[in-house]
C-alpha cells in the first residue's frame, strides 16, 4: 500500500492557506526566477522569502529535521567543494583576487599542491548557497504541506489528463513508500547478520555487497506496481474520462499569488536578458585582497 | 434454465512462462445468494481460478485459456475489464495491495470516479456502502492509519460501491485477528442473504464453516476434487489437509493410529530451564517522540519457553518483538539478550543468538537460488563451509523445500517464499527463534508439518511466535502472552490464559472448537493437545 508524506492540516499555515494549484504554479515560477540570478543582492530576497515560507508553514522542526539537515548539508557540501576546487564559477569570473594561498611543503612529480582563497570563490560559494538553499527550502515544504488526497485533482487542475494526473499522484506517494520498504529490507537483512557498516573492498565489490538490499527493494517495488495496476484495472481505471470527487476552489488570494509568481518570473527573466543579476562581487570584499 | 450469475465451463489455463496447466477442466455454477467456499493447498489453482473469473486472466496475466466464464448468460471473454468489474467485484488477499486512495472516501469512490458517474451519485453510493458495512465513521480517515480489519472493510466497500452481482474474496481472513475475521464472515453472509453471489477462497476452512456456505469446492493439483454440500466435505478430504472442526477430526482420527508424540525443544531439556535468555525491563517505546506505543513491558523469555503472542491487529506485537533483536531500542527501560543490553550490541551480534523471521518474505529474498539465500545468514555469522552445507540441507528438509534448492526464491509462490524465509533463519542455528505470523498465507498441512519440525529441533532453547491462530497457541505453546494497546495483558500457561473467554473477547480473540474441547477434557488430559491426539484419550 502506498503511504503518504507526513502531511497534516496546520493552523495559520501561510502555504496551506492557498489552493495547491496556485502554490505549485508559484513554486515553479519561484524556482525558475531564482535560477536567473547569481547576484547576491538579487538572491537574498529569494532566500528571505523561502525562510518566511518556512517559518510560517507550521511545520515542526522535528518533522523535517532529517530531510532538512540532509539537503542543507548537501548544498553546503557542494558549495564548499566548489570553493575548494575553484571549479564551477569560472564561467562567471575571469579574474580572481587572492586573499591567501595555502601551499604544501612538498611536491608530487613537480606539482606543488596549493589552495587559493580568493574573493571570487568566497562570493561564488555564498551565492550558490543562497540560490540552491532557497530552492531547497521551498521544495522540502511541499510534501509536508500539500494534502495527499488532493494530489490527483491538483495535477488535473494544472492541465494534465486523468491518467497522467493519477500517475503523478501515485508517484508522489511512491517516494515515502520506497523509503519505508528500504528500511524494512535493511532491518530484515540485519536480522540475518548483515552489516552495512562493515563494507570493505573496491567500489564494484561494495556495490555487489549492496545486492541483499537493492534486489528485494527493487523487486518489491515492481511487485507493488503490478498490484497497483491490477487493483486499478479491477476498478475500471482508464476506460474514459473520470469524475474527481474532490473539488478545488480558487479564491482571490490564489489568483493574486499566481499573478505575483508569473510577474516575478517575467521580471527575473527580463532582468537576466538585459544583463542584470549576473555574478557580482561586493567592493568591500575586494578590500580583503588588498583592493 | 434462467441465466445464473456465474457459470464456469471446462475452464483450463496455463501461464505463458510455465509448462504445466494451473487449472484443468473446472466446471461449476453459482446461484444468487450462494456462498461458495473454495479450499485447497497452496498452489492448487484457487487464485488462478479467481483471476479467470475476474478477467485479470488473460488480460493482465497472459497464457493459454480454454473453456468459458459466463455471467448472467453472457460469455465474458469479449468483455473489457471495466465491464467485468461492474458485474464482478474482487477483494484481493491482502487489502494493503488493493487500497489506492489516501483517504477512505477517495478509496471507496475510486471505481465510481473511473466510471465517470456524477459527483452527487458517487457520494451517495460511497455513503451507502460505508453504512452497509457499518464503517461510516471511517469516511474521513487516512487509509494508512486503519487497522487490518478496517482496511479489509474499506477495500470491500470500494468494491460494493460499484454494485457488483458477484463478489470474489481471495483469502479475506489471512491477515485478520479472529474477531475481525468473524466480522468479515458475517458481512459476507449478510451480502449473500441480500442476493449477492459470493466466491470465497480461504485456507481457514473451520472459520468459514461458521457462516454455513451453501457449497464447498475443494481443489487439488488444479482440478476440482470435491464440489458439493458442506456435510460431504469432511468425508472426502483428509483431516490433515484441511482444518475441520475439532469434533470431526476426533471422530475421524479414532480410526487412525495415534499421532507420534512431539518432543518440544529437546535442546533445552536439562540445561536449567529457569534461566532468562531475554529480559524486558519496564520497556516503553514510541515511533514519534510524543506518542508511546509500548508501555512498561516486563517479561522474561526463559529456556524451554514456547511462547505464543496473541492480540488484535495493531496491538504492538511486532513492535514488541523487534526490541528483542535490537531493531528497535527502548525509549525507557532496557532489553537484555543473554545478559547484554541491546543498546550495546549490534543487530548482527544479537542475530547469532536470536533468529527473527519477518512477516513478509519479499523484504528479504534476493539470491539467485534458494540454496544461496539460505547460506547468506550463516555466512554472515562466519559459519564454516561444511557447517553451512549441513544447515541449509536441514532447513530445507524442515520446510519441505528440498526439491527447490536450485530454484530462484523470487519465482516461488507466496507460501513457498514464506517457508524459504523461515528456512533462512533456521539455517543460522540461533538459540532463540522469533517468528512473526509464520503461518499466514500457508495451507494447513504445510504449516502444521513445519511447526512440528521446528519445535523438535535440538538447536533452539526457546521459541516465540506471533499469531492470530488461537489453535496454534493451543497445540504448540507452553506459554501465552496477550498484547493489546502496547501493554502485556496476560502472561501464563495456555490452560490458564485461554480459559478466560471474557478476556479473549476483550482482546479480539475467539475461542475455537479445539480450545473448547481441550478445556472440556483438561481434567483428564492435564494439558492441551491437538485433536488427533485427543481422539485417543
Amino acid at each position: 500500500m502506498l503511504i503518504p508524506w507526513r502531511y497534516r492540516k496546520r493552523e495559520n499555515s501561510f502555504i496551506q492557506s492557498f489552493d495547491p494549484r496556485a502554490w505549485l504554479i508559484f513554486y515553479i515560477c519561484f524556482l525558475f526566477s531564482a535560477l536567473a540570478f547569481w547576484d547576491m543582492r538579487f538572491l537574498l530576497p529569494f532566500f528571505a522569502g523561502a525562510l518566511f515560507v518556512l517559518f510560517t508553514s507550521g511545520v515542526k522542526w522535528h518533522e523535517i529535521r532529517r530531510a532538512f539537515l540532509f539537503i542543507v548539508g548537501f548544498v553546503f557540501f557542494f558549495a564548499v567543494l566548489t570553493f575548494l576546487t575553484g571549479r564551477g564559477g569560472v564561467e562567471h569570473y575571469t579574474e580572481e583576487h587572492l586573499i591567501h594561498r595555502f601551499q604544501a611543503s612538498f611536491s608530487i612529480l613537480g606539482w606543488v599542491p596549493a589552495l587559493d582563497i580568493t574573493v571570487e570563490r568566497i562570493v561564488y560559494a555564498l551565492s550558490q548557497f543562497l540560490r540552491v538553499g532557497s530552492m531547497a527550502i521551498m521544495t522540502i515544504l511541499i510534501p509536508y504541506s500539500l494534502n495527499p488526497a488532493l494530489y490527483g485533482i491538483t495535477f488535473k487542475g494544472l492541465g494534465l489528463n486523468d491518467k497522467f494526473a493519477y500517475a503523478m499522484d501515485l508517484t508522489m506517494r511512491f517516494i515515502p513508500t520506497f523509503a519505508r520498504d528500504f528500511q524494512l529490507t535493511v532491518d530484515a537483512q540485519r536480522a540475518r547478520g548483515y552489516e552495512l557498516e562493515k563494507f570493505s573492498g573496491g567500489l564494484i565489490e561494495q556495490v555487489r555487497k549492496m545486492g541483499p538490499i537493492f534486489v528485494p527493494v527493487v523487486i518489491h517495488a515492481i511487485i507493488g506496481s503490478e498490484d497497483i495496476i491490477d487493483a486499478m484495472d479491477l476498478r475500471a481505471f482508464g476506460i474514459g474520462p473520470r469524475t474527481w470527487i474532490d473539488v478545488l476552489e480558487r479564491k482571490r488570494r490564489d489568483r493574486i499569488l499566481i499573478r505575483f509568481g508569473v510577474a516575478l518570473l517575467v521580471i527575473s527573466l527580463a532582468l537576466g536578458i538585459l544583463g542584470y543579476g549576473g555574478f557580482w562581487v561586493p567592493e568591500a570584499f575586494l578590500q580583503l585582497a588588498g583592493g | 434454465m434462467p441465466n445464473l450469475p456465474l457459470v464456469v465451463e471446462n475452464l483450463s489455463f496455463r501461464y505463458r512462462d510455465r509448462q504445466e496447466t494451473a487449472i484443468r477442466n473446472i466446471s461449476f455454477e453459482a446461484k444468487p445468494g450462494d456462498v461458495l467456499l473454495i479450499a485447497g493447498a497452496s498452489g492448487c489453482g484457487k487464485t488462478t481460478l479467481i483471476r479467470c473469473i475476474n478477467g485479470l486472466i488473460p488480460r493482465s496475466y497472459k497464457g493459454e485459456m480454454t473453456g468459458s466464464v459466463r455471467v448472467f448468460g453472457e460469455d465474458t471473454s469479449t468483455w473489457k475489464l471495466a465491464q467485468i468489474s461492474q458485474k464482478i467485484g474482487t477483494v484481493l488477499q491482502d487489502p494493503e495491495r488493493q487500497i489506492l486512495g489516501t483517504k477512505v472516501l477517495n478509496e471507496v469512490a475510486f471505481g465510481l470516479e473511473n466510471l465517470g458517474l456524477p459527483r452527487e451519485e458517487i457520494l451517495e453510493r460511497v455513503d451507502e456502502a460505508l453504512r452497509l458495512l457499518k464503517i461510516f465513521h471511517l469516511r474521513e480517515r487516512e487509509t494508512f492509519t486503519l487497522s487490518g480489519g478496517e482496511k479489509q472493510k474499506v477495500a470491500l466497500a470500494g468494491v460494493l460501491a460499484m454494485r457488483p452481482s458477484i463478489l470474489l474474496l481471495d483469502e479475506p481472513l489471512a491477515s485478520l485477528d479472529p474477531a475481525s475475521a468473524l466480522d468479515a464472515l458475517d458481512t459476507a453472509r449478510f451480502l449473500a442473504d441480500q442476493g449477492m453471489t459470493i466466491l470465497m477462497v480461504e485456507h481457514r476452512v473451520e472459520d468459514v464453516l461458521r457462516i454455513q456456505p451453501e457449497r464447498v469446492m475443494f481443489m487439488s493439483g488444479g482440478e476440482i476434487r470435491y464440489l458439493g454440500s458442506l456435510s460431504g466435505l469432511s468425508k472426502v478430504v483428509n483431516y490433515r489437509e484441511v482444518k475441520l472442526r475439532a469434533e470431526e477430526i476426533v471422530e475421524r482420527a479414532k480410526q487412525d493410529p495415534p499421532p507420534a508424540e512431539i518432543r518440544i525443544l529437546p535442546g533445552a531439556a536439562g540445561k536449567g530451564e529457569s534461566e532468562a535468555l531475554v529480559k524486558f525491563e519496564d520497556v516503553a517505546f514510541g515511533y514519534e517522540s510524543d506518542v508511546e506505543v509500548l508501555h512498561g513491558i516486563n517479561l522474561e523469555i526463559r529456556r524451554g519457553d514456547v511462547i505464543a503472542v496473541l492480540g488484535p491487529n495493531g496491538a504492538g506485537k511486532t513492535t514488541f518483538v523487534k526490541h528483542a533483536i535490537g531493531l528497535l531500542k527502548p525509549k525507557k527501560g532496557r532489553v537484555l539478550v543473554n545478559g547484554r543490553d541491546t543498546r550495546e550490541a549490534s543487530v548482527a551480534q544479537i542475530a547469532s543468538t536470536l533468529g527473527y523471521v519477518f512477516q513478509s518474505p519479499s523484504h528479504m529474498l534476493f539470491a539467485p537460488t534458494v540454496r544461496e539465500e539460505l547460506s547468506f545468514g550463516p555466512k554472515n555469522l562466519h559459519h564454516s563451509k561444511e557447517q553451512i552445507e549441513q544447515e541449509v540441507k536441514e532447513a530445507l528438509r524442515i520446510v519441505n523445500l528440498s526439491d527447490k534448492e536450485q530454484d530462484p526464491p523470487l519465482a516461488l509462490s507466496f507460501g513457498q517464499q514464506k517457508r524459504v524465509s523461515i528456512a533462512a533463519i533456521l539455517a543460522m542455528q540461533s538459540r532463540i527463534l522469533v517468528m512473526d505470523e509464520p503461518t499466514a498465507g500457508q495451507d494447513y498441512q504445510n504449516y502444521m508439518n513445519f511447526m512440528d519440525s521446528i519445535l523438535q529441533l535440538p538447536s533452539f532453547e526457546a521459541i516465540l511466535f506471533i499469531t492470530h491462530d488461537v489453535d496454534l497457541a493451543v497445540i504448540y505453546a507452553n506459554r501465552v502472552l496477550i498484547v493489546n494497546d502496547g501493554r502485556l495483558i496476560a502472561d501464563g500457561k495456555p490452560q490458564d490464559v485461554l480459559r478466560d473467554f471474557d478476556q479473549l473477547k476483550a482482546n479480539r480473540l475467539v475461542p475455537t472448537s479445539l480450545l473448547a474441547l481441550n478445556l472440556e477434557r483438561f481434567p483428564a488430559t492435564g494439558r492441551f493437545m491437538r485433536a488427533e491426539a485427543l481422539a485417543h484419550i
